[in-house]
């Protein structure tokens, strides 16, 4: 088969922008944790994207994309990719080279074990946290990015939607940073965002790489990667002005941390919609982000669960709304090969939703319960006291974020 | 839904105009340290 170049540039540039997107979550992260867990925080993400990129092409890309296993998971055929190439994959994506495709994918596997990381910052162990990342990448991971995107994945087949990651990446990462939040416990002493312009900083690089997590999954340089770009920047921006609102009213004052964290809520809920809905539908999405994870993260001081960076709040609840939304609000006037919603007369749509929607919470959930126990009951999950009083820049690496003169 | 999209930015704006902006709040004190011993103790 041809190579299309237009395209397969477009996919390659798009794989590179997902790539910044990790680097720019530590960013994010880092500026809302104490000093003494910057460079730490900031590690979690880089490293991440060291682990994961091996682990992808050594057996991530089979597990989730190779020849399905009744629907559950790939097998192993392409088991260090091998048997994947130069050559496209017409099935995944005609005209771009199969390896192209292959690190598309791999930019996604690699930033969603990075976004649980924000839920036990300031409090994790190293070594617990390359298992669970390497854990979770293959056990959670893997078989949920087959379900919905694998050729004969199970959702797939089922006929629910998910453009670009609203439930594969957002929902299984937010819900199983809830879990582990709740097992490993809560932090000794909450922090204040120890540099709210990193975090602002890390949003804009976010937002950016975002383009290419959304309309790069159009897969070609088309029409519908041009409506996918203008959703998720209409979405971004709705997302940041209405936290920014919410919060206004709630405590009296325009938050600059509150629209960094809207622009990324809008972000995440435009993801499973972004090659289904039109610009106005986008706005509605964007305003139900900021509005909706906002009043997540007024739920954690009463949940008593410590997810430190309201991992949950923006992309477990942020995530659900945006498959909700799909259901609602996606029209075949997009996107041909997707679906019409309720709004386009169509109901089925919204329970096909929700059932991926139960599925991926439950799946994650358990699933994420027993990887954290296992770690948990073996190599142990936190510090000590007195190196998470240290911070985990010095006790587990024996540096610090800003040296002082 | 072009109804909708046209309401939600407009709720925004008049948010925006009527909401007062509560100042005089204290933010929490910080110091800048000033060296590295009182950089790592803070």
């Amino acid at each position: 088969m041809e190579i299309d170049s237009g395209n397969t540039a477009w996919l390659l540039l798009s794989a590179a922008l997902v790539m910044l997107m990790t680097p720019a979550l530590g960013f994010f992260y880092a500026g809302l944790v104490g000093k003494r867990n910057a460079l730490s925080t900031l590690l979690h993400s880089f490293f991440v994207l060291c682990l994961v990129s091996v682990q992808f092409v050594l057996w991530g890309y089979t597990l989730a994309f190779g020849p399905s296993q009744g629907g559950l998971i790939g097998g192993l055929d392409w088991l260090g990719l091998a048997g994947v190439g130069q050559e496209p994959f017409p099935d995944y994506a005609p005209g771009v080279p199969h390896l192209a495709y292959m690190v598309f994918q791999m930019m996604f596997a690699v930033i969603t074990p990075a976004i649980i990381t924000g839920a036990f910052a300031e409090r994790v162990s190293f070594k617990a946290f390359i298992l669970f990342t390497l854990l979770w990448s293959t056990i959670v991971y893997a078989p949920i990015a087959h379900w919905v995107w694998g050729i004969g994945g199970w959702l797939r087949v089922f006929g629910a939607l998910d453009f670009a990651g609203g439930t594969v990446v957002h929902i299984s990462s937010g819900v199983s940073a809830l879990v582990a939040a709740l097992v490993i416990g809560r932090r000794l002493n909450r922090t204040e965002p120890h540099d709210a312009t990193m975090t602002i900083l890390g949003a804009g690089l976010l937002w950016f790489g975002w383009f290419g997590f959304n309309a790069g999954s159009a897969l070609a340089a088309n029409g519908l990667a041009a409506n996918a770009f203008v959703v998720t920047n209409t979405a971004a921006a709705m997302g940041a002005l209405t936290w920014l609102t919410v919060s206004w009213i709630h405590r009296g004052q325009p938050s600059a941390l509150g629209a960094a964290l809207g622009a990324v809520a809008g972000l995440v809920a435009i993801t499973p919609a972004a090659g289904f809905v039109n610009i106005p539908a986008s706005i509605v999405i964007g305003l139900g982000a900021g509005t909706i994870c906002y009043l997540a993260t007024l739920l954690r001081p009463k949940l008593r669960i410590d997810d430190a960076l309201d991992v949950w709040a923006v992309h477990g609840v942020g995530g659900t709304w945006g498959a909700i939304a799909t259901g609602l609000f996606a029209s075949v006037a997009v996107n041909s090969a997707g679906a019409n919603g309720l709004f386009s007369g169509n109901p089925e749509l919204l329970v096909k939703q929700v059932t991926a929607i139960a599925a991926t919470w439950l799946y994650a959930g358990v699933m994420t319960a027993v990887i954290v126990k296992v770690i948990q009951l073996t190599v142990g999950l936190r510090v000590g006291e007195t190196d998470e009083v240290l911070g985990l820049d010095r006790s587990q690496h024996g540096e610090i974020a800003y040296q002082v003169d | 839904m072009e109804i909708a999209a046209f309401a939600s930015f407009a709720v925004l704006v008049i948010a925006w105009i009527v909401l007062p902006i509560r100042t005089g709040v204290p933010v929490a004190a910080t110091k800048a340290p000033s060296t590295l011993p009182e950089a790592v103790a803070a």
